[in-house]
């Protein structure tokens, strides 16, 4: 089991982005099971996920163009659009 | 399909929409307003191309979304970020058998709980500013920006594989850097 614990926590954050295979979840599982420490670093790992996918969902929910900036570009438009 | 072709009024009719799109991706609001008027020149200029099978606001964030890959990647080869340098972070976690250095500790906090405090978003934001230039790219991309790993993939030009090996390093180095500034201070309940 040479790298076990560095290859669980890869597997760990790759199934974050993508599906596992059923042998990769296999492995990962059991690792987990009998590995505390990656079981920790998993479970870290999955709140920072969660929490920025909080953040990213209300960051910049009430954004907006400000007063100049929309000036500027309706300028720019008739500039170059001329109209 | 009765569209009316006036950059203005899609200026009035969808510029804060795109707006908001191009600052989820670009975090900057000069470069944001920059690439919503080229955006728009770019719709004005080619709006023949516009066959209303989807509908303008659809066909404006299409050509935004261009946009910024190409100006994410022009400001990658502007940068020449070099992985050999970057630091690989599994190295100092593991030892030479793949065992940890230095046991994680259990983490209880809720990330509710996290993303209500102000002051957690300051700590995650330093420890994500500290990251090697490509790992803060593609985790912001993927994790705060939430791109798909194609579009990742594309603006930075890398392979999957070798993006999941950033995520991998990124996200190892920020539980450290977390723990150790977050966690290792709040009081457990």
């Amino acid at each position: 089991m040479k790298h076990a614990c560095r290859q669980a926590t890869k597997l760990a954050s790759d199934g974050l982005d993508r599906r596992l295979s059923a042998w990769e979840l296999l492995r990962l599982r059991y690792h987990l099971l009998l590995c505390g420490h990656c079981r920790s670093c998993a479970e870290s790992m999955q709140i920072i996920h969660k929490t920025t996918e909080l953040i990213r969902n209300s960051q910049y929910e009430n954004i907006k163009l400000s007063e100049a900036q929309r000036q500027h570009l309706r300028e720019e438009l008739e500039k170059a659009a001329g109209c | 399909m009765g569209e009316i072709v006036n950059p203005q009024q899609w200026l009035q009719e969808h510029g804060d929409y795109l707006y908001r799109y191009a600052m989820s991706r670009l975090h900057n609001e000069e470069i944001a307003a920059d690439m919503l008027q080229e955006t728009l020149l770019a719709a004005w200029k080619g709006h023949k191309n516009f066959k209303g099978d989807s509908t303008m606001r659809t066909w404006l964030v299409g050509i935004l979304k261009h946009k910024i890959i190409d100006h994410i990647r022009k400001e990658i080869r502007g940068r020449d970020l070099n992985d050999a340098v970057e630091h690989d972070p599994t190295s100092a976690f593991f030892n030479a058998d793949g065992s940890w250095n230095e046991a994680p500790r259990a983490w209880k906090e809720n990330p509710e709980d996290l993303y209500q405090s102000d002051q957690f978003h300051g700590v995650l934001d330093s420890c994500i500013t500290k990251l090697p230039e490509k790992q803060q790219m593609v985790f912001r991309m993927r994790e705060l920006t939430g791109d798909d790993t194609e579009t990742v993939c594309n603006a930075c030009d890398i392979t999957s594989t070798h993006l999941h090996v950033l995520l991998h390093r990124a996200r190892l180095a920020l539980r450290k850097c977390l723990e150790f500034n977050w966690f290792g201070k709040v009081k457990q309940p």
